[in-house]
């Protein structure tokens, strides 16, 4: 490894998409580019080339850096420092992020096209890209709460982008909720800060905490894990702490897609990995009533996030009632502390990831061609969008877990987690059966989610093709009332509606990797079980 | 035991891929590949009016792929993973036309599919989380050294694959897919649906019932009865059905029901200390005449609707007449699934039931041992008491072989119904019309008729020489059921064994001119007496999926929804903002005072200017900077908890 000369280049993902966002920012309000950079090119051409440069230095950093070096930014005071490292775990959320990012730049180009005011989108959005890759390389807890805040501020003019009155209240209420849960996870940054074996949050594989000590007040850590997690689970959209997410759809699709699909959420999700495994440490944890706690409250949001979205009929937010479900998938396997619960966990990370942005991109190619946001406008849209809805189906196959798609792998290694914890801790009800009530609830859990799955993805790809299917007339007066007659009926009548490359390539790239993925997973896995191996 | 070819294709989907080949899986595969050709080459005629059929051949070969797949798979995950993949794409078929009653029926089809694809899924997770391997041939093994406590998560594990096979065999309660499916989709994918892909649901309760459950008197008991129950309703469905391939259909499900007796009887044998392969090679040969028979007689009333695009018997009566070809098939068809003398269906039957007769005598002679039925599983010993009370009842299993006599009758008579409506009775009107398409040929063209005749054939010389053929492919296939063969040849033409299809028979007869003719017709017209009302899935399945299980659990979130979440942050909002605003003030008085005093400030005016900013940017700024500052707040109200906190830390040492 040729890591510590290199050592300097940690910093670069993390501050280069920043300051290239403020110059953005900067100059489009004052400079005197400000009124050319609006609708030309060299806007796009700006953006593009600072991300695609970003994630080659990340990716060429997630190749090369050693796993053991440290860069520390700079001291806050005392032990408090920011401080870089990639480890296993963030070598794979910041490849997520280095490669699903380009491809949601371009296809934001398309979809922002003609909107006013992009120049501040895109320094947002590039400054997003910075925040994230901060929380990925984030080597000790305050860095990690650091960017996360900064996370908060730097999505919340996203959220706030359309300036409509829904998205003024959608915004507060994401500030509200972000800030509030941040403040929660702080209580969980001083414990650790002052019961860690070095006094420092850095992150350990296997806990950090000194366990005598730690032992001493162990009600109190627990209690405070607990709060931690609800913290962080607020940007992993965890019941009860989910409210903003649905209401946040009104943001411009690329953001609802990569930030509220895959970026801010997952940053929750992330950080919670770290609280759990890197920080108060599964030693600790495992068995504890914190642990039944938390790991009751994700099957909950499993069971709350799919009944909801079978029940929107608004397509975007269902897909983030789904997402709020599926961020809960990635929590059970985190709880279940065990290697194999971390491997579950990034795993199921990566490809809801790919499946949740695709269908997002498929929703958002829909709204962008047609104007179509509901479910039951999209009567009959497939031969229309073929290319789109071939898409979209092979994300509801893997997001159901129906094999060779990609879904399957992950539901498959998060059930073995769960059965793994029912056999092993003491919790078995009826000692002759063998049957521990656990592992069954997981199963229920997983049946009942997947089943809504089925329902709420499937219900939307077949009206896409199947035209006609629910003759029912109630909908159908629901229909007339909100569409636009007059622009739905122009364009139906176009032969075909597919978008153009910028936006249908990303999407044929999520689809075929979803079914490269579900094909052939071992390698990947592999390289998760070393991880989980380290980490567990 | 393990003969033939092995391939494992490591990585692919997760655990790698698993293939072996050996006798069972070389005759379902040879079925398949015999199937799929005939189904291909008829549906050239078929499907030639059709505009987008190239969708319906790129689907008919992914499914034959994936159905070649399930019967060569050496691992139950790779036969969950082909299963499903064939379960979706035999999906395209049956939504093939587009019209509404085709889409509803390919509705409940994908919803059965998914359904019985999920929970069987989470069988797997629990089989493989208790015998950590999912390799057919190490099942047995593995189960049989699993501690006595952990056998009631295999038996749960057993039950729910069973649920996920059975939903693709058709088995009650979950045959509501096949008579919706089989009349909508187009004749050459109807025989398949019904001929192979149930068959891939009977592989599957194969695997369980001879490597999870050998010997295992309760599974035994539970498949005996599901396939008691499915046999005699499917039956009674199709004597009511007046639709050609509707009553095909219902057929389809009262024929796995025999299959399931079969299969049931052979573990149960097996528990009595028995030998199990009478039942076993029954239920097998079964299987593989009821491909061939089903193949043949859909692609009859594919060869019927292809001209008439009717399906009533009484629009499509005598349309056989003058047909020789057709007449010949339908009839080699008909006369093999009803079991008379002298076709394969009888040989299959009379060895079902010698399996019934086998286990009524082992009982007779006290044999049969009931102790440790439920294998200390202590969630089931409520149900030890009533399955002993069945093994050990000889009325019971009086009762079941007349129910399979019974059955085998109703099967003639419904196939009688179909034959002399469409074959020997005259249409009122259109009879000089069809009786012209006879004479001209132009019921079919050359090649269907040539690929139509090929199975036809086979009938009868399987049942005239079972010694050659069907013994033979008993003995291929055996191994896959775990038994050394028969202990001594069946005499099949022997007067004990004749008369139960003769009796069968003599039934049969019975209720064609009893039942049918008398009850199930008025003036010269089939009446539809089919039981509309009593559908499973529109009375039970979904409402229950559609309304009970979204709505009670939707309301009950929404409920949490508003008056967890909902309640508790408006109020906590009104506080704080009554708070804020209070703070608001004292911060204002604060600065007015300190204007006032030390910090007194000349130019005042300035402030003013700021009316020039937009109305409703002003608006929006105001709101961003509440929402920080209640952030804000909230952070602060964190941080004072966990200074609190230290402070009562250092402060009791």
């Amino acid at each position: 490894m040729a890591g510590s000369m290199y050592l300097g280049f940690l910093w670069v993902p993390a501050l280069l998409p920043i300051v290239g966002g403020m110059i953005l920012l900067f100059l489009s309000h004052f400079g005197p580019l400000a009124k050319g950079w609006e609708a030309d090119r060299r806007l796009e051409i700006y953006v593009m080339a600072l991300t695609l440069v970003n994630s080659l230095v990340l990716a060429w950093l997630i190749a090369h850096f050693g796993n053991r070096e440290r860069l520390v930014l700079f001291r806050l005071f005392g032990d408090l420092t920011v401080m870089f490292c990639l480890d296993g775990m963030g070598r794979v959320f910041a490849g997520i992020i280095a490669f699903l990012w380009p491809l949601a730049v371009l296809y934001s180009f398309e979809y922002m096209k003609g909107e006013e005011r992009r120049s501040t989108f895109f320094s947002y959005y590039l400054m997003t890209y910075g925040v994230t890759a901060g929380i990925a390389m984030a080597g000790n807890m305050t860095t990690l709460y650091l960017f996360y805040e900064l996370l908060t501020l730097v999505t919340f003019p996203l959220v706030l982008y359309p300036m409509t009155r829904e998205a003024v209240r959608a915004s507060r209420r994401y500030l509200y909720y972000s800030i509030g849960g941040a403040a929660f996870a702080f209580i969980g940054l001083v414990f650790i800060l002052s019961f860690s074996v070095s006094g420092t949050t850095e992150f350990v594989a296997g806990g950090a905490l000194d366990l005598v000590r730690a032992n001493e007040k162990r009600n109190t850590l627990l209690f405070v894990y607990v709060l931690a997690f609800f913290g962080f689970g607020v940007k992993a959209a965890l019941f009860p702490c989910h409210g903003w997410l649905p209401k946040a759809t009104v943001a411009p699709t690329p953001v609802t897609a990569l930030l509220h699909a895959v970026a801010v959420v997952k940053s929750g999700a992330f950080a919670i990995l770290r609280l759990t495994y890197f920080s108060f440490g599964t030693a600790f944890l495992k068995g504890s009533w914190a642990q039944w706690t938390v790991l009751c409250a994700a099957m909950l949001t499993i069971i709350y996030g799919s009944t909801m979205a079978v029940k929107e009929a608004h397509w975007k937010r269902r897909l983030a009632y789904s997402t709020i479900s599926n961020l809960s998938y990635i929590l059970m396997g985190a709880v279940m502390m065990s290697p194999l619960g971390l491997v579950a966990a990034l795993s199921h990370m990566v490809f809801h990831a790919l499946m949740k942005i695709c269908s997002f991109f498929c929703a958002g190619a829909v709204m962008h061609q047609t104007g179509k946001t509901h479910i039951y406008e999209l009567d009959g849209l497939a031969k229309q969008m073929p290319k789109t809805f071939a898409c979209l189906t092979i994300a509801s196959l893997s997001l159901v877990g129906i094999p060779p798609f990609a879904g399957f792998i992950s539901k498959w290694n998060i059930a073995q987690a769960a059965f793994e914890l029912g056999l092993g801790q003491g919790l078995v009800l009826e000692q002759d059966g063998g049957l521990s009530w656990l592992g069954l609830t997981a199963v229920a859990v997983l049946l009942y989610s997947a089943l809504m799955t089925a329902v709420y993805m499937l219900t939307v790809a077949v009206r896409a093709y199947f035209p006609q299917f629910y003759s029912v007339p109630a909908k159908a007066s629901v229909m007339q009332q909100e569409k636009k007659p007059e622009k739905a009926g122009q364009q139906d009548r176009k032969s075909t509606l597919d978008p153009n490359w910028m936006m249908l390539g990303p999407l044929i790239i999520f689809a075929v990797l979803i079914l490269g993925f579900g094909l052939h997973a071992q390698p990947f896995m592999d390289l998760l079980m070393r991880i989980g191996g380290e980490a567990g | 035991m393990m003969e033939g070819w092995e391939v494992f294709i490591p990585g692919v989907c997760g655990f790698g891929l698993h293939f072996v080949f050996d006798g069972f899986r070389l005759i379902y595969t040879l079925i398949a590949v015999l199937m799929w050709m005939v189904s291909g080459v008829f549906s050239r005629e078929y499907m030639a009016h059709y505009a987008n059929r190239g969708r319906y051949y790129v689907f008919l070969w992914i499914t034959f792929i994936a159905t070649v797949g399930v019967f060569l798979s050496a691992d139950l995950y790779t036969t969950f993973i082909f299963f499903e993949i064939m379960s979706l794409t035999s999906y395209v078929w049956v939504a093939f036309d587009e019209k509404p009653e085709s889409l509803r029926a390919a509705q409940t089809y994908l919803a059965v599919a998914v359904i019985g694809g999920m929970v069987m899924l989470m069988g797997l997770f629990l089989l493989y989380s208790c015998l950590e391997t999912l390799e057919i041939q190490e099942l047995s093994q593995a189960a049989a050294a699993l501690a006595r406590g952990e056998k009631g998560k295999l038996y749960l594990a057993g039950v729910l694959m069973l649920f996920g096979f059975g939903a693709k065999a058709g088995a009650f309660p979950l045959h509501i897919w096949l008579p919706k499916a089989h009349p909508v989709a187009p004749a050459p994918a109807s025989a398949l649906l019904s001929g192979i892909l149930t068959k891939t649901g009977i592989f599957g309760i194969i695997i369980l019932s001879f490597q999870l459950f050998a010997g295992d008197g309760l599974w035994g008991l539970l498949l005996t009865l599901l396939g008691l129950i499915t046999m005699a309703m499917g039956a009674f469905l199709a004597l009511f059905s007046i639709n050609l391939k509707r009553t095909l259909a219902c057929s389809s499900v009262s024929q796995i029901g025999f299959i399931l007796v079969g299969l049931g009887m052979a573990v149960l044998l097996s528990f009595a200390g028995e030998n199990p392969a009478m039942a076993a090679r029954g239920a097998f040969l079964h299987m593989v005449n009821h491909s061939l028979f089903k193949l043949v007689l859909f692609l009859c009333a594919g060869a019927v609707f292809m001209k008439l695009h009717q399906l009533d018997l009484n629009e499509i009566r005598g349309y056989g007449r003058n047909k020789p070809v057709l007449k010949f098939c339908f009839l080699m068809g008909a006369m093999g699934i009803s079991g008379i003398p002298g076709f394969s269906g009888y040989i299959s039957k009379t060895l079902l039931h010698e399996s019934i007769v086998e286990y009524q005598k082992a009982l007779s002679e006290g044999v049969v041992r009931v102790s440790g039925l439920t294998n200390g599983v202590s969630l089931l010993s409520a149900l030890e008491a009533p399955a002993a009370g069945l093994f050990l009842s000889q009325g019971f299993w009086t009762t079941a072989e007349w129910v399979f006599l019974i059955t085998g009758g109703m099967t003639l008579a419904y196939m009688m119904k179909l034959f002399i409506a469409i074959f020997i009775e005259k249409h009122p009107t259109r009879q000089e019309e069809f009786d012209r398409m006879g004479r001209e040929g132009r019921e079919m063209n050359k090649s269907s008729r040539a690929v139509l005749l090929v199975p036809a054939l086979l009938l009868p010389l399987m049942g005239l020489f079972p010694a050659f053929t069907m013994e033979r492919l008993a003995d291929m296939g055996q191994n896959f059921f775990r038994n050394e063969g028969l202990s001594h040849a069946v005499a099949y033409f022997h007067w004990e064994n004749l008369k139960g299809g003769l009796c069968s028979v003599g039934i049969g007869l019975l209720l064609y001119v009893g039942l049918v003719r008398q009850v199930l017709m008025a003036n010269h017209h089939y009446v539809d007496r089919w039981p509309v009302n009593l559908d499973l899935e529109n009375i039970l399945y979904r409402p229950i999926l559609q309304t009970v299980l979204p709505g009670m659990m939707g309301a009950a979130f929404g409920l949490l929804d508003r008056y967890i979440i909902d309640v508790p942050v408006s109020i906590f909002l009104a506080v704080s903002a009554v708070v804020c605003r209070g703070m608001d003030h004292l911060a204002d008085g604060i600065i007015l005072l300190a204007r006032r005093t030390s910090h007194r400030q000349v130019r005042e005016k300035e402030a003013v200017a700021e009316h020039d900013w937009e109305a409703g940017w002003k608006k929006t700024g105001r709101l961003i900077m509440e929402s920080f500052s209640f952030g804000l707040m909230l952070f602060c109200i964190g941080l004072c908890l966990t200074l609190g906190y230290l402070f009562y830390v250092f402060w009791t040492g």
